[in-house]
């Protein structure tokens, strides 16, 4: 592995974490308002919600939304950086660009395509939430279409990323 | 909107929370929403096919230098490019601002966090839009 690809590869493994960490923040603010730690209090937090805040799914769209979010916006940093080098040397970009064509990176696109088409199609049903003025019920069985059209592409896309190395 | 306590247990995080009762957005939060959905519409259309062209049409091991200074020598894909450059970190941008709204409820650290956002996406996008023209010229 050349320097370039390493450092590539360091930068990516720093976004990756960053993403993880940002998702542990998201993950304590829901529990937080959940009630805390506590299961008593956590129980208590339950039985008080307002009608309005029944709506776990759509919640857990929105944490979804979020660190999505910000996973894509690390990879677009990066990838700005990345095709940076382009202007410095053809070759040194053909040297680095050699690592999106790896199997872990594939893999890695992957999981960028699944995030990319969530946060695409749970953004388009926000929208619809707004314009349309959607209540509950409806809004749910959009989220519905909106993980069904996620997995049904993520998956047909991740095939055709994955063939030139799995078989 | 449920009782959510900041880091020192004093300041309401300001979560918003889907279903929860909450206050309409205003000032810079309320540019930011706009700004958000907005530049999201466009990107719909300008990442899905920009990923799909990358990874989809062509296999990602293809698409090295030539493949970029082929696409750049059409005008339309560096139309294309450079549009969806600028409306994703506005997107980004503004998405991020919420969110950074949302987790520190400290008026100094979010001063600071929003300096060092706007410094990143007013860099990034300059860096980008000086790749895309120096190819061009």
């Amino acid at each position: 592995m050349s320097t370039i690809q390493l450092a590539f590869a360091v930068a990516l493994t720093a976004v990756l974490l960053g993403v993880a960490a940002f998702a542990a923040v998201v993950g304590r603010a829901a529990v937080r308002s959940d009630g805390g730690s506590h299961p008593t209090r956590r129980l208590a937090a339950r039985m008080l919600r307002t009608p309005e805040e029944r709506a776990e799914l759509n919640r857990w769209a929105f944490y979804l939304h979020r660190v999505s979010g910000v996973a894509i916006f690390g990879f677009l940093c990066l990838h700005v950086l990345d095709i940076g080098v382009y202007s410095l040397s053809r070759s040194l970009y053909d040297e680095l660009h050699t690592v999106y064509g790896s199997a872990p990176m594939r893999v890695f696109e992957c999981g960028l395509l699944f995030a990319i088409l969530f946060h695409t199609f749970n953004g388009l049903r926000i929208l619809a939430i707004d314009f349309a003025d959607l209540g509950m019920a409806p809004a749910r069985r959009l989220l519905a279409g909106v993980v069904a059209t996620t997995a049904l592409l993520g998956i047909a896309g991740s095939v055709v990323i994955l063939a030139p190395v799995v078989t | 909107m449920s009782a959510a306590l900041g880091p020192r247990g004093s300041t309401p995080v300001r979560e918003s929370r889907p279903g929860a009762v909450r206050r309409r957005p205003s000032g810079s939060r309320a540019a930011a929403y706009l700004v958000v959905r907005l530049t999201g519409v466009l990107l719909a259309v300008l990442v899905l096919g920009h990923f799909a062209l990358t990874h989809v049409v062509t296999d990602v091991a293809e698409t090295g230098s030539a493949f970029v200074g082929r696409r750049w020598g059409s005008l339309l894909w560096v139309a294309w490019d450079w549009t969806m450059l600028g409306a994703a970190f506005a997107h980004g941008g503004a998405g991020m601002w919420i969110a950074l709204d949302d987790y520190t409820p400290q008026p100094s650290a979010r001063r600071r966090r929003r300096a060092l956002l706007v410094a990143v996406c007013a860099g990034l996008w300059a860096l980008g839009s000086v790749v895309i023209a120096v190819a061009v010229l």
